[in-house]
């Protein structure tokens, strides 16, 4: 429940559910910018995000008198996110992962934080990076690792177990590695990653 | 023990390895100052990712998703209205109007309508979907279909009775418009989704471009709810067949309504000049989608 005394996610939804015409705005904006982080990093592409979470809003919209309250509606919310993010993949699953005009509108995104260039840099490499992990493997990572969800929550939202949410962020970790150690500083085991890359030795 | 891959290392720190063989890892982990890099650098992946700040939503696709939401309360509002009017109308017992999770109710609600050539007004409920009240005819219907609806006004939530007692006078020649038309009377104007398209139509290839715009999942498109003219104009183009989509589009680069509606076995779209009501199908092309 918000501090502030401003109505708790279930309140908004019951009222929604109810009839009130301001209630699911309220709730849906309280967590847009999360939802549009989910949708974003699982889509790695901006136009095929946003209108992954227009779906995923108007359906969340409709069938909210599903809702049964087994979970937080925070990680209801989210998890039709996930879906409608998953299912643009599978149907776009034959076209490339990215284009240059993605990376464009990515620059664009980033450039709305007023930022150093190096950090402009490092969200793009990893935004490229994700790029490369299998779609699963992205959404539980993109949960666990970056919006700081916990793998009970993460498993729940993905409606899977907490041990396959383990293994996916693994994986997905490991695969990353090599991408992203030029970002994490002058650490003198950069040199030595390579060579155990390769395999054993 | 050779050393470590970084998926194992990675399934380490994850506590998915068991504990006979974690402890083997840890045990070359102390002794290993180039495993102990790696595992440091895959620490370093979870920081990095987590010191990525969280995105604010473009300003613009807030304003989308404002619209978007404030066209899908209007129509719940419109859709909640037509319940309310309806209760407070005749009084008789309804069935509430079915909410049919994630799709474009609206289309589906009543799209039902006179027929009424003299006599005829066949009366039949689709799709399962009850047919929840049939009014008195507007001004312009025959005094034939007002007394049918009446008939059939007599079991509103008994849809197969209403059916029967409507068929039972009905003409020949409605009987064979089969049982997929549905009979309603005029002035129930089901709510409709208008999607936001920006393709440019033309006569050449006028078919091969609506295919094109099919394949746009309707879902990606803004909506806004209709005017109460396109709606009008939906239903003097679309007649009784049931319509798919409606789009504002533009037709050699002037603004106009695409309407596809199932008619029969095969789709038949239609673009509507913006002056197309009610009372004046406009149609400037239209094609069949087989």
């Amino acid at each position: 429940m918000p501090d502030d005394g401003s109505p708790a996610d279930h309140e908004l939804l019951r009222r929604h559910v109810a009839g009130d015409a301001e209630a699911f705005g309220e709730l849906f904006r309280r967590h847009r910018d999360r939802l549009w982080a989910v949708a974003l990093r699982t889509l790695c592409d901006p136009e095929e995000a946003a209108d992954a979470l227009q779906d995923a809003m108007v359906s969340a919209f409709r069938r909210a008198a599903d809702f049964r309250g087994e979970s937080a509606v925070t990680t209801w919310l989210h998890r039709i996110v996930v879906n409608a993010s998953l299912d643009r993949l599978r149907r776009r699953a034959a076209r490339p992962a990215l284009s240059t005009g993605d990376e464009q509108a990515f620059e664009a995104l980033v450039a709305q934080d007023g930022d150093p260039a190096r950090a402009s840099d490092t969200k793009l490499d990893v935004d490229a990076a994700l790029g490369l992990l299998a779609p699963q493997q992205r959404a539980a990572l993109v949960l666990v690792d970056m919006l700081g969800f916990s793998v009970a929550d993460a498993a729940a939202i993905l409606d899977t177990s907490p041990g396959t949410v383990k293994s996916r962020c693994a994986r997905a970790r490991a695969r990353l590695l090599p991408h992203l150690a030029h970002l994490q500083g002058n650490r003198s085991a950069s040199e030595s990653v390579s060579p155990a890359q390769g395999g054993d030795t | 023990m050779t050393h470590l891959d970084t998926d194992v290392l990675a399934e380490f720190r994850a506590g998915l390895i068991t504990r006979r063989r974690g402890a083997r890892i840890a045990a070359h982990l102390a002794g290993c100052a180039r495993c102990t890099a790696l595992d440091d650098q895959l620490a370093g992946v979870c920081s990095l990712l987590a010191a990525v700040p969280v995105p604010a939503m473009p300003d613009s696709l807030a304003q989308r998703l404002d619209a978007v939401l404030a066209a899908e309360v209007a129509q719940r509002g419109m859709t909640q209205g037509d319940q309310a009017e309806r209760a407070d109308g005749d009084g008789t017992a309804e069935s509430p109007a079915p909410r049919r999770p994630g799709g474009d109710r609206g289309f589906r609600l009543l799209t039902l309508r006179v027929l009424a050539p003299a006599a005829a007004v066949v009366l039949l409920t689709a799709g399962g979907y009850g047919l929840s009240r049939i009014g008195l005819g507007s001004s312009t219907e025959s005094a034939a279909s007002t007394s049918a609806g009446r008939a059939a006004q007599a079991a509103p939530t008994a849809a197969p009775t209403a059916a029967a007692s409507a068929k039972s006078g009905a003409h020949a020649n409605a009987r064979a418009a089969g049982p997929t038309k549905r009979a309603v009377p005029q002035g129930i104007t089901p709510a409709i989704v208008v999607r936001i398209s920006h393709r440019n139509f033309s006569h050449a290839g006028f078919e091969q471009q609506v295919q094109a715009e099919l394949r746009v999942p309707s879902g990606s498109l803004a909506t806004q709810a209709a005017s109460p003219q396109v709606r009008g104009c939906v239903q003097q183009v679309a007649g009784t067949y049931r319509v798919q989509r409606v789009e504002s589009v533009r037709y050699d680069g002037s603004p106009a309504t695409l309407i596809v509606a199932r008619t029969g076995a095969d789709d038949t779209a239609w673009i509507a000049a913006p002056d197309c009501s009610a009372t004046h199908s406009h149609v400037l092309d239209t094609t069949s989608l087989p």
